[in-house]
């Protein structure tokens, strides 16, 4: 019975990273109803800026006391700044241009440039898996018969913080209302004036800059990254987004803490080589009964 | 007009197929190498096939068959994605056999690029020479003649490399000596590591060592805390890894002092032996052993020159993978030279399988070598190695009987 409640743990933190990076994907195809396939790149992305950015700080091993806050803030904003950048640069030059084009034109140009950024990444570090510095102190508290390492609830904490500033973002602020009607309809959006361009933009940088943030988080946890990473969590993290209703952000969340937990349960319960067919079994059941999704679509449907 | 152009169309083809059979043009012999050379697996497929070039650099060098041929090595790299690819793998055995030139390939790395290519190199009648792929499936049994399609009979695939089954029951053994009796046993579920991980588990029985359990990786997988929280559980003595550095090898290693199995020593094969391996799993990689299925050049008499002359040519260190591409290499140029008649003409492919089928007593950098019926060496060696304060160090060798 412990071990299941360990397992939770251990779900938790894997579905935290997922359910950050399906962030990305549900805000994408929400606003332009693309599928950004380059998006598990910029995670990984993510990760590789940290790791400058933490070797530009001189942190090579375990941090302490105020030097390992400044550095955790420091490394995870600039991250997420940097891949923000990152997101809306790919959204210029590779979206933009095909915006009306035939549907499938986009999509093939965001596998064009998931190609590129990890040819990128290779070029920067090399195409051998990387060690990322073990920054954070990894003490183990026992709260009943589960262990929580302090990595754990760093992932968990961090995920569920950037979760409710984005949904307060999304839903309190007047750039958060641009998004939600440029989603909506971006004609009518239009013609009361907010500046579709830039409020797409705003999307990519957001939803970019939360894939940099998993990158850093991951980075942290795992200890390791490797140009390819992305290709694998890129592909779970779009299943949470679709398992929890692409589209819509609670249920992105949904979806990927849904899929870490299905992930490690199965590990523990069946074996580790059934963990990707549960996951996809349970996508496949959960669209039969509900195509949109386990909490819909909540956008309108288009005329 | 229809039927006119189809007859030219057909002309065309036909011409097209005719000229492959005639006797290769010119005086170039070549070598077709196929290898993982960019991506992660570049570290170890690199130095393999410099192995091989230097086989043939100093072939050229002396003057093969008297100076009437210079040997070209067509090396092909069978890497998409950042991984060894088994489809492209077997393009490029395509690509090679489509050469009239080619009369034998030197590769792969994978135990699985080899299952690929072994059927298109068998129907070809071309000898295939792989210095490191190592699953038994590829020249033991029933699964071994499946993959000769064409030709069940003919052997033409080889190997200078030592078998799976070997390097497991040459762990299991050292296992028992350190007194690890409790083992988990994980691999990543492809050729090689499958192969791997059911040898030692097959030893580890007849050993009197208990297997606690044993998983299969799904692919590319980045967190293995879940398969350790399960495995600590189990309160094993030794994780065994069947697979390579990229497939798991390295992050699960990573990964085993958070889930508690720091000090839990980490075995593996010939797959996760890199510095790849020691440069990803950092601190945790000390306490791993793994076997190399090939002689540490270091440590051997025969392997000197060898030594030497790579260094001097790559200003890099071999690998033991290094020898045995350098040892394929030199068994089958030798068997081409053998083939040549003495009207200068170069032999079919199929001449060519049958001098390489019938190496024996070939002296090399890695000893004495030769091929039994199955295309295996009769020479197998094993190397041990430890990671101790991040540095490799070579336990022991073993020569198998």
């Amino acid at each position: 019975m412990s071990l299941i409640a360990q397992q939770i743990v251990n779900g938790l933190a894997l579905g935290g990273i997922y359910a950050l990076i399906a962030l990305g994907y549900t805000m994408v195809f929400g606003i332009i109803e693309l599928i950004n396939f380059a998006h598990g790149d910029v995670y990984t992305l993510g990760t590789f800026f940290s790791l400058a950015i933490l070797g530009l700080l001189g942190a090579t091993g375990e941090l302490h006391g105020p030097f390992l806050i400044v550095a955790v803030v420091v490394t995870l904003v600039l991250a997420m700044v940097l891949s923000g950048l990152v997101g809306v640069i790919i959204e210029r030059l590779a979206y933009r241009p095909l915006r009306n084009a035939p549907r499938l034109a986009p999509l093939i140009t965001a596998i064009g440039v998931s190609f590129i950024l990890q040819n990128l990444m290779i070029y920067w570090h090399g195409p051998s898996p990387l060690p990322f510095p073990q920054i954070l102190p990894n003490p183990t508290y026992a709260i009943g018969p589960v262990q929580i390492a302090a990595k754990q609830a760093f992932v968990i904490v961090l995920a569920v913080v950037l979760m409710i500033v984005l949904q307060l973002f999304v839903t309190k602020t007047k750039l958060g209302a641009a998004m939600r009607a440029t989603a909506q309809d971006r004609d009518a959006a239009r013609l009361m004036g907010i500046d579709v361009n830039a409020t797409i933009a705003l999307t990519f940088f957001i939803g970019s800059a939360l894939a940099g943030a998993a990158g850093f988080v991951s980075g942290v946890y795992y200890g390791t990254t490797w140009f390819f990473n992305g290709f694998a969590a890129g592909l779970k993290a779009f299943t949470a987004a679709v398992l929890g209703g692409i589209g819509n952000i609670a249920g992105a969340m949904l979806g990927g803490f849904a899929i870490g937990l299905v992930e490690s349960l199965t590990t523990q319960l069946l074996s580790d080589q059934w963990s990707n067919i549960v996951v996809f079994a349970l996508l496949v059941v959960v669209l039969i009964f509900r195509p949109t999704g386990l909490l819909g679509e909540s956008l309108p449907t288009k005329a | 007009m229809r039927s006119s152009s189809l007859a030219l169309a057909l002309a065309l083809l036909l011409a097209a197929c005719s000229s492959p059979a005639s006797a290769p043009a010119g005086n170039t012999v070549k070598i077709g190498m196929d290898f993982p050379l960019s991506g992660a697996e570049a570290a170890v497929g690199q130095p393999i096939a410099n192995g091989a070039i230097l086989a043939i650099e100093q072939a050229n060098a002396a003057g093969f068959a008297g100076g009437k041929f210079k040997i070209e090595a067509d090396t092909l790299d069978d890497t998409t994605q950042g991984l060894h690819d088994p489809a492209q793998g077997a393009q490029n055995a395509k690509t090679l056999i489509g050469d009239p030139a080619v009369l034998a390939i030197i590769g792969p790395y994978n135990s699985n690029v080899a299952k690929a290519e072994i059927p298109l190199t068998n129907d070809a009648q071309l000898a295939q020479l792989s210095p490191a792929a190592t699953a038994d499936s590829l020249t033991i049994g029933d699964g071994a003649k499946a993959l000769r399609q064409s030709h069940p009979d003919l052997v033409t695939f080889f190997r200078t490399c030592t078998r799976d089954s070997e390097q497991g029951a040459a762990l299991a053994h050292f296992a028992q000596t350190l007194h690890l009796w409790h083992v988990f046993i994980v691999d990543d579920n492809e050729t090689y590591g499958l192969d791997l991980a059911d040898a030692f588990a097959a030893s580890a029985k007849s050993d009197g060592l208990t297997v606690l359990g044993h998983e299969h990786l799904a692919a590319h997988q980045q967190d293995f805390k879940a398969l350790l929280t399960k495995i600590a559980a189990a309160h094993p003595d030794l994780v065994f890894f069947g697979g390579v550095t990229t497939t798991g090898g390295a992050l699960l290693r990573r990964q085993m002092p958070d889930a508690g199995l720091g000090n839990v020593p980490f075995f593996g094969g010939d797959g996760i032996a890199s510095d790849d391996f020691l440069k990803t799993a950092g601190a945790a990689a000390d306490g791993t052993y793994w076997t190399i299925a090939a002689p540490d050049v270091n440590r051997l008499g025969s392997a000197r020159e060898f030594v030497a002359a790579y260094r001097k040519r790559f200003k890099s260190e071999p690998i033991g993978y290094s020898a045995a591409a350098y040892t394929a290499t030199q068994i089958a140029l030798a068997a081409i030279a053998k083939g040549i008649g003495s009207d200068g003409t170069l032999p079919a492919r199929a001449t060519v399988v049958a001098d390489v089928a019938a190496t024996k007593g070939f002296s090399s950098p890695i000893g004495i070598v030769g091929f039994d019926a199955n295309g295996d060496t009769t020479a197998p060696v094993l190397t041990l190695q430890h990671v101790k304060a991040a540095k490799i160090e070579t336990v022991d060798v073993y020569t198998v009987k």
